[in-house]
């Protein structure tokens, strides 16, 4: 994952959880190569990490890999965060992995990678919220939206498990309750008018 | 050598009528069913060395399904199994929220076939 870096970043952070393997598997299902680095951190056992990779490596033509401690945030790559431990990015540019304790019954959290991305001139953000019981990535959202990104989150309707997207919808900050194909549309959107 | 893809589910339900259905669907899909009626049994199967695809009902009598997932934790028999929640209840119990990130997946009572066979296989492929 060593590229030459371009001085601006977009970073889409996707937080997931019940039921959201199957979203994932919609959203980049065809989903073309964009100028953005996408960030999933999807709650599951450590197993199937590698798995949830593959499987999302099969459909998108960007790079698509397991984050590791250190790796330059670089566009046109999809970092899985490893189960069993919070993924922080640092500067928006170094992912750093944690072994904290668990954010709200979790790690790795939503909130926690979705607030440590910096308010910048020169970078641009999106968050996520997909399916999923509980309120992980209800305070990401907030922090993304304070910090002039886009937020979105996954029309109810659509979901297995409706308690996250309708947490983050309840902080008044997601700009748009989509369903996965509306949030693959959108997120191509975003990267492409960075 | 090639690995040869998980082709097991283990359907756990106390209604027999769900049971007979998941057998009819994935059979002939070439997937092979354990069915078994409540959460003792499929602990007693994961104990036998059963791994694939664990499709759990919720509100079963004596121990529900998020009591036997607990007890899949404590005795250390989820690794290898994907879990997802097989249930007629639209929103799960907020208390077992910290159990979450072993379940991927919350599958709704009734479902339409060709949707839980796709899901179900894909689920399957994790294991592979």
């Amino acid at each position: 994952m060593e590229n030459a870096a371009p001085p601006n970043r977009t970073i889409v952070v996707i937080g997931s959880s019940t039921g959201g393997p199957r979203t994932l598997e919609t959203i980049f299902s065809r989903f073309p190569l964009v100028d953005a680095a996408i960030i999933i951190v999807q709650h599951m056992p450590l197993y199937i990490n590698s798995s949830l990779c593959r499987h999302l490596a099969k459909t998108t033509q960007m790079e698509v890999g397991i984050a590791e401690d250190g790796d330059p945030v670089e566009h046109g790559t999809i970092y899985v965060a490893p189960s069993d431990v919070h993924l922080k990015l640092v500067g928006n540019r170094t992912i750093r992995l944690f072994n904290d304790e668990k954010v709200q019954f979790v790690r790795p959290s939503i909130d926690v990678a979705m607030t440590s991305l910096e308010k910048s001139s020169g970078d641009r953000f999106a968050g996520v919220i997909l399916s999923g019981m509980g309120s992980d990535g209800a305070q990401g959202i907030r922090h993304i939206k304070s910090i002039g990104g886009a937020t979105l989150a996954q029309a109810l309707r659509t979901c297995a498990i409706h308690a996250m997207p309708r947490a983050a919808f309840e902080t008044g900050k997601v700009d748009q309750m989509l369903p996965p194909e509306g949030i693959r549309e959108q997120i191509i959107r975003i990267a492409r008018t960075a | 050598m090639t690995e040869v893809p998980c082709q097991r589910i283990m359907v756990v339900d106390d209604d027999v009528f769900i049971l007979e259905v998941m057998k009819e669907l994935f059979e002939p899909e070439g997937i092979e069913v354990v069915a078994v009626e409540s959460g003792d049994a499929c602990i007693a199967e994961l104990k036998k060395g059963f791994r694939g695809v664990v499709l759990m009902d919720i509100m079963m009598p004596r121990k529900d399904g998020w009591e036997t997932i607990k007890e899949m934790l404590d005795l250390d028999l989820m690794e290898g199994n994907v879990v997802a929640m097989l249930t007629a209840k639209d929103v799960p119990d907020g208390e077992l929220e910290y159990i979450k990130e072993h379940v991927i997946d919350y599958i709704t009572k009734p479902f339409e076939a060709d949707e839980i066979v796709t899901v179900v296989k894909g689920y399957l492929d994790y294991l592979a």
